[in-house]
């Protein structure tokens, strides 16, 4: 990190010129990738990435740089090119910078640089043991360790200087159960905002088991039979629904350029009233969570939605600009590699009222999905998709055989209006969450909860 | 960086062979919106990869910030991931070979920001004036790269490849009534001053205009061409089953698959890394491995399993020179490289008029959650038009297309002729098949 003369430095250079803001984003990351197949260590692969970025405003207008080659003349050369670019001048203010102090939300108690090897390969381990004894038909384990500790310096030309240290780690195990021909996987992937305290709670071997329940329960699944019908999504990772249908569709990124199908619709009703939802960076040590945002700003929590009207959207100050209105703390990039624009943290639906077997009455046929993938929206159109890793059947308001290859598709303006029961079984997931700014680590999460149509794709026709 | 330094240092502490790997990108980005450049983005970035072998076993570190003064202490640290290190993974450095790649790459003409603010401006307007149906133009875009990858060793390996690539993108979006429908387009810029920007545009706004107006299909199984974006989608998510590394780990659905029929005998797949109609070319793979060119299934028949060199010897084989990284800071994996099927003699035109009655999908979305690569089952969004007796008749959308990636291509029908590289490492012509599970209304 360049010390504070430094910045004010580099920083009254970038004043010089027709910029009205200017800010430097510094990072130091250490990681470590631990990968194994059937217990034993394939790989160990720790990464130092080390870089600066510059970034100037003239409005909405902005110019970015970034480069790992701290040598004076390189960066110097790169703030002359934004310059050139948004408009050099001779004169502008001088930037003096104060150094912002405040107390860690998300303390680490057990720090991964201190931990030797072998301990963090007997995680992986203890992993592939659960899930193989899980069920003799479980053939393979494959495990990964990431371990990652993030430090950010952030200053701008309004004064600020704010520094932030991200530490996460993640276990993510894959089983592959076999009979016969057919082969099926299963995995799960937990994570969180802090060391290797983490794997106290959330142990090595009830991922590992996790992960063979559910390739087991993929063997004796059947097709999953397609068309419109009633979806129970159940809790945890469930909340992608959200998060693709909507979430990504209230970042600034779109809203502001008109781009999303919520633009224009703050006070609105956009979704059934038992929906309330939030978007909250500031959980401590939750996966999606930090101190600050990448502008540095402290971390928020958002009320997107409450009782289906639409309360605010995610917002970075450009977008804000743009939009005329205040940044919410929503600012975040994968790296100085990336411009950082507004992105979601830990996103979920909060708690209803429903029991859980409330949302399964009155259901003839339709689809539980126990567990979910992945899944993309085009937040112009609204259209999204995602995937059903764990599924089953609804028959006459029970849970009947287990199915595979399901997607759900459908349209987040509408999807929001089908929600008509929520239970109060809040559970959070994690995934990784790319965008513009490059792959981020975001919560997602909400209650069980029932969506009355949506279309179910799958290759069974009844 | 001091590379010989580091190579003496690391055989002095007992590493049997030592590498370093790095790639330095150069890139420039400007986008433009509402009449006015946007966004300007440059950048310098040299990602330095190290990998060693000691006691057999391979050990890597990857940095961003190589300062001789940790030598001793990354050197170190290294030496000791071989500790906990299985013995399944052949540590392999690789000795130094002249590449066959005797093709060179095309050329590219750097343009001036004012020529490419230029560009990006006419490209917004043109859009907007298409129709009047096109109510935006958005995301336009101009980035270029020129990546630098060299590889030392310790065996005296001294190879280096260089690529350039430039590319402008941009998105359309039309309406008509409450039915808001768009696209996004790129194309690789060799030259602004030649570029055809009339055909850019009007591939860009008719794909967003033939959008319009859609409608679901009834769930059923139906005749489908999988048009040639679509087709290279679907194929690279599935182009890891012939990596020796899946193989060999037995998690490939090709696993004791070789010398046996598992395509249709019209598919041939080709793996071509020195190709010269490609924008990105490799004369070396990333572990200094020479790469030629291959037939990886010969009509249907699954001849050749890419190979890195971990892989090969796992498998008794040599090296296919598919040794590839995802980035500089990731472990050498197998990937296909400029990877191929083989086009056939028809137009799509055609392709729709022998289905008669069918869809064409244009568009899958939801590819990276969507498949399973271990069953090859994939459900996916997708949309497309429909074909009614032989011609397009109507626009489809929120749809999903579901099946099985092995039995899908065993089924083809007829090939089209319209392979397209654009900018990708993976091309497919339109391809036609017998029947897909369609999910709708």
């Amino acid at each position: 990190m360049l010390e504070q003369l430094q910045l004010e430095h580099y920083l009254t250079l970038c004043m010089r010129s027709e910029a009205d803001f200017a800010e430097v984003f510094e990072e130091f990351e250490v990681s470590e990738t631990i990968s194994a197949l059937n217990g034993e260590v394939e790989n160990v692969n720790p990464v130092i990435k080390s870089g600066i970025s510059f970034r100037l405003y003239k409005g909405v207008q902005s110019v970015y740089a970034y480069t790992n080659n701290t040598d004076d003349d390189n960066l110097t050369a790169l703030i002359n090119d934004l310059r050139d670019a948004i408009g050099s001048a001779d004169q502008g203010p001088e930037v003096k910078l104060t150094r912002v102090e405040y107390e860690n939300r998300h303390p680490v108690k057990i720090d991964f640089e201190n931990v030797p090897l072998e301990d963090k390969v007997s995680l992986l381990k203890r992993a592939d043991a659960s899930a193989k004894a899980y069920d003799e038909r479980i053939v393979k384990v494959q495990g990964n360790l990431l371990n990652v500790k993030q430090n950010v310096q952030i200053s701008n030309s309004e004064g600020r200087l704010i520094s932030d240290t991200r530490v996460r780690t993640r276990l993510m195990v894959n089983a592959f159960a076999k009979e016969g021909d057919n082969f099926q996987s299963g995995a799960d992937r937990p994570g969180g905002g802090m060391g290797l305290e983490f794997y106290e709670t959330s142990t090595p071997e009830a991922a590992g088991r996790e992960a063979a329940r559910i390739a087991i329960v993929n063997l004796s699944a059947k097709d999953c039979p397609s068309g419109k019908m009633p979806v129970i999504i159940d809790n945890g990772f469930g909340g992608v629904i959200f998060h693709e249908a909507c979430g990504h569709s209230l970042e600034a990124t779109s809203v502001s350029l008109n781009m999303s199908v919520f633009s224009g619709k703050l006070g609105q009703k956009i979704a059934n009233e038992c929906v309330s939802a939030v978007d909250d960076g500031t959980i401590p040590n939750a996966w999606g969570s930090e101190n600050i945002d990448d502008e540095g700003n402290f971390q928020k929590r958002r009320v997107l939605i409450e009782n289906g009207i639409l309360k605010s959207y995610m917002i970075d100050r450009l977008n804000g600009r743009r939009m005329g209105m205040e940044s919410t703390s929503s600012s975040r990039r994968q790296s100085y590699q990336f411009e950082p624009t507004s992105r979601m943290s830990n996103t979920f639906i909060l708690p209803g009222n429903a029991s859980f077997e409330e949302l399964f009455e009155g259901v003839e046929k339709g689809l539980y999905a126990a567990k979910m993938g992945g899944g993309s929206v085009n937040p112009q159109t609204g259209e999204f998709n995602f995937t059903v890793l764990e599924g089953y059947m609804i028959e006459n308001g029970k849970v009947s055989y287990p199915v595979r290859g399901a997607s759900l598709i459908g349209n987040g303006a509408d999807i929001l209006f089908n929600i008509d029961k929520v239970c109060s079984n809040l559970k959070t997931g994690q995934g990784m969450c790319g965008s513009l700014s490059g792959s981020i680590p975001t919560d997602v999460g909400q209650p069980a909860l029932r969506v009355t149509s949506i279309t179910v794709g799958g290759t069974s026709h009844e | 960086m001091n590379k010989q330094q580091w190579i003496t240092c690391a055989l002095e502490q007992g590493f049997e062979s030592f590498e370093i790997y790095q790639e330095e990108t150069r890139e420039r980005t400007v986008s433009w919106y509402n009449g006015k450049t946007n966004t300007f983005v440059t950048s310098n970035v040299t990602g330095t990869s190290l990998r060693g072998v000691i006691d057999g076993k391979m050990v890597t570190f990857a940095t961003e910030d190589p300062e001789d003064g940790m030598m001793v202490s990354v050197i170190t640290s290294m030496k000791s991931q071989a500790a906990v290190t299985g013995d399944e993974e052949p540590g392999i450095i690789r000795r130094p070979e002249e590449s066959k790649v005797t093709a060179v790459p095309g050329t590219w003409v750097r343009p001036s920001v004012a020529e490419i603010t230029d560009l990006l401006a006419r490209t917004e307007k043109q859009i907007l004036a298409y129709d009047p149906r096109i109510i935006m133009a958005s995301r336009i875009q101009w980035s270029e790269e020129t990546a630098v990858r060299t590889i030392v060793n310790s065996y005296g390996m001294d190879a280096e490849d260089r690529n350039t690539v430039q590319i402008l993108m941009a998105s359309a979006a039309a309406k008509e009534g409450n039915e808001v429908k768009n696209t996004y387009e790129s194309e690789p810029v060799r030259e602004i001053g030649t570029f055809d920007l009339d055909k850019f545009v009007a591939k860009t706004c008719d794909a967003a205009l033939n959008k319009l107006n859609a409608a679901s299909l009834p769930s059923n199984t139906y005749p489908v061409i999988f048009e040639h974006g679509a087709m290279t989608s679907l194929f690279t998510a599935f182009s890891g089953m012939f990596s020796g590394e899946m193989i060999s780990k037995g998690i490939s659905p090709l696993n004791d698959k070789l010398g046996t029929k598992i395509f249709s005998e019209k598919i041939t797949v080709i793996d071509d890394p020195g190709s010269q109609d490609t924008v990105s070319m490799y004369r070396y793979d990333d572990e200094g491995c020479p790469t030629f060119c291959k037939t990886v299934v010969d009509q249907g028949v699954f001849t050749t399993i890419l190979h890195n060199s971990a892989s090969a010897a796992k498998m008794n084989a040599e090296s296919t020179g598919n040794g590839f990284k995802a980035s500089y800071s990731s472990t050498v994996g197998v990937r296909p490289m400029n990877c191929f099927i083989l086009k056939g003699d028809k137009t799509l035109d055609e392709l729709c008029s022998e289905m008669k009655n069918g869809f064409v999908i244009t568009d899958l979305a939801g590819l990276h959650a969507g498949i399973n690569f271990v069953t090859t089952n994939f459900s996916l969004q997708c949309s497309g038009y429909w074909v009614k007796d032989g011609v397009r008749d109507h626009s489809v959308s929120l749809v999903t297309t579901a099946g099985n990636f092995l039995e899908l291509m065993k089924n083809v029908t007829a090939i089209g002729n319209d392979l397209d590289w654009s900018w990708h490492s993976t091309a497919c012509p339109s391809i036609a098949f017998s029947g897909c599970a369609i999910a709708g209304e």
